[in-house]
């Protein structure tokens, strides 16, 4: 025969053990501050100055045209910009949505904007709300222009300096760049005659590049 | 670091896997709690076996604790738990329209689930109801989207909406539900003797 | 006698020789189990449970199967579909749903609690049960995309996690059921 008693003391008991948890609850208060991070600050100082996090446009290139998929590459400007151009490859997330992302804390994550400022900052947050793999792109967009989308090469270059010209005008032409050779005033641009201008967004070869996936759902 | 898929120990595939075995607790333990069955389901709405409440009540206050202990500890990220978005006038509408349909209806969309897997033929035509009604849903979505998106107050808790400490809406939730229990089972004495039937 | 009692009473034992279902479990100890089954997913995944998430991928992708270029017009629609890299249907909800089904077979195999059976009570026709059923899931259905989710993704979860739009949600569902249980009495009791 089942005890009736018995029975009923068990439930009191669970009644009596989650009554308990819930005013140590009431005494504990908030269990975590979303508002303040514990920083490793000599971490982060050490990192900085070694420039290990930091990732240059040229091996981003390399990178791209390698097709690798490991990393993520995150535009910070805003929306505008980023439909007007940006990287190939890159999905925007304006600073201020940073931590409502759905980066992973895991991942592989290169910060881009027009120069280091804005990477630079959003690097820290992202390495303080405990991200482990974040990079910079050193010099940003205007880096990107600079040497990727216009490289240019001066008349009087030395020969080491021309024949590095020759592989960056490659990686140039592949993201639909214009390289110029520079002499005195006028500017040489070869392929292209027209005055740069930002091109239009290349899209690499299909299946080269990761997916960029869409934003899970996770509700019911 | 909890939760581990948002720290990436494993892949989405895997993530599969994991959703499959949750799954698998998840039918049991409506299974075992009798929600299989849509008179126990309804009996909820004529206090005479609460069970739902009993149940659910119990299910939230055991994983809101654990969830409030984990992060007290520092093994959990709670910011990283997915939270849905509060659109406060849609979700009371949604609510009623739902209490209106598990009256009617006998389920709740989890609990169909598992009386169709155990032969019962109206959770059968319930799922078909719902497969229809989140059709319907759909069709009409265009005229409704205004509505939908009204009132939005965005990622919102209690606590944050309150203005009072995690630990003492946890407090409150554990007093209510404990509150509720021994009114439920009070309920229960009350209405199975005025229905003549034995208490469970 | 109800039929109600007549699954938990020793005196209706039947003269087959069938194994008798047994009763349901303590339901505080059931709540514990699926708190911990939800805290699981928490605390694995970082999301909670859900069903009728399920329900609209699987109308959606049918939708769009029969009519793709309707479907990709419709915003509903679209957030249950991918982009075409990937299946919609390999989906978390799906195969936790899945999971659902399977998870409540083996708990009613274990407990000889399978039965091809309706679940009315004794004053309705199995017709007007199945009619009620089939209404029930379609304002259920309905209601539970407005309220974007319903008692397993908003109550459940959402009431661990404290979100302010699920508290609200699920005291409107009890509200709902309790301000109506009165007009449909003769299908239950």
């Amino acid at each position: 025969m089942k005890c009736p008693v018995e029975k009923l003391s068990l439930n009191k008991r669970l009644a009596l053990i989650t009554l308990l948890l819930g005013i140590i609850a009431l005494f504990i208060g908030n269990p975590n501050n979303k508002n303040t991070i514990k920083v490793n600050a000599k971490e982060l100082a050490l990192s900085t100055i070694k420039d290990q996090d930091k990732i240059s446009v040229l091996q981003l290139a390399e990178w791209i045209i390698e097709g690798r998929s490991d990393f993520t590459l995150v535009d910070l400007r805003n929306e505008k910009l980023f439909n007007k151009y940006s990287i190939p490859s890159a999905v925007n997330i304006p600073v201020e949505n940073l931590l409502d992302s759905d980066l992973m804390r895991n991942e592989k994550i290169l910060l881009f904007g027009d120069d280091d400022i804005t990477s630079a900052q959003a690097w820290f947050i992202l390495k303080s709300a405990n991200y482990k793999n974040v990079y910079i792109l050193k010099g940003g967009l205007n880096e990107w222009k600079d040497k990727i989308l216009y490289p240019k090469l001066s008349e009087n270059a030395t020969a080491e300096e021309k024949n590095n010209f020759e592989k960056v005008k490659q990686i140039s032409l592949h993201f639909g760049g214009t390289p110029q050779i520079v002499s005195g005033t006028t500017t040489n641009v070869i392929q292209n005659v027209q005055t740069p201008s930002a091109p239009k967004i290349v899209q690499p070869p299909a299946g080269n590049l990761k997916n960029v996936p869409k934003k899970k759902r996770e509700g019911c | 670091m909890m939760p581990y898929y948002k720290f990436d120990y494993f892949s989405f595939d895997f993530s599969l896997v994991v959703a499959f075995i949750i799954g698998i607790g998840f039918g049991f333990a409506l299974e075992r709690g009798g929600f299989g069955n849509a008179r126990i389901l309804a009996a909820q709405f004529y206090f005479y076996n609460m069970r739902v409440l009993k149940v659910m009540f119990t299910a939230i206050i055991t994983a809101m604790l654990g969830l409030f202990y984990f992060s007290w500890i520092g093994w959990l990220d709670l910011s990283l738990i997915y939270l849905t978005d509060t659109y406060i006038l849609p979700q009371i509408i949604g609510g009623l329209l739902l209490g209106i349909g598990f009256v009617i209806g006998g389920y709740c969309p989890g609990t169909s689930v598992v009386s169709a897997s155990t032969g019962r033929y109206d959770g059968m035509m319930y799922l078909a109801g719902m497969f229809f009604g989140i059709f319907v849903f759909g069709e009409i979505f265009p005229l409704i989207e205004s509505f939908y998106n009204s009132t939005p107050m965005g990622r919102i808790t209690l606590p944050e909406f309150l203005g009072l400490s995690h630990g003492m809406i946890v407090f409150l939730v554990v007093l209510m539900a404990l509150g509720a229990f021994a009114a439920a089972e009070w309920s229960e004495k009350v209405m199975t003797k005025k229905l003549g039937r034995e208490k469970e | 006698m109800s039929s109600l009692s007549g699954i938990f009473s020793k005196e209706n034992v039947k003269e087959e020789k069938v194994f008798q279902p047994e009763p349901y479990s303590n339901p505080y100890l059931v709540g514990v189990g699926l708190g911990l089954v939800l805290l699981a997913a928490f605390v694995i995944m970082g999301r909670g449970l859900g069903a009728s998430g399920a329900a609209s991928t699987v109308v959606a992708v049918t939708v769009s199967k029969v009519a793709p270029e309707h479907a990709s017009k419709n915003n509903f629609y679209k957030e249950y579909l991918t982009d075409g890299t990937t299946n919609p249907l390999k989906d978390w909800l799906v195969f936790e749903v899945i999971g659902v089904a399977v998870g409540g077979f083996l708990s009613g195999t274990l407990a000889h609690r399978i039965k091809r059976t309706i679940e009315k009570g004794p004053n309705i026709s199995n017709r007007m049960r199945l009619i009620y059923a089939f209404t029930g899931g379609a304002i259920m259905g309905f209601g539970a995309k407005l309220a974007r989710g319903c008692t397993s993704g908003q109550a459940l979860t959402g009431g661990a996690l404290l979100n302010l739009g699920s508290w609200a949600f699920m005291f409107a569902v009890f509200a709902g059921g309790y301000l109506t249980a009165y007009f449909f009495r003769r299908q239950w009791l």
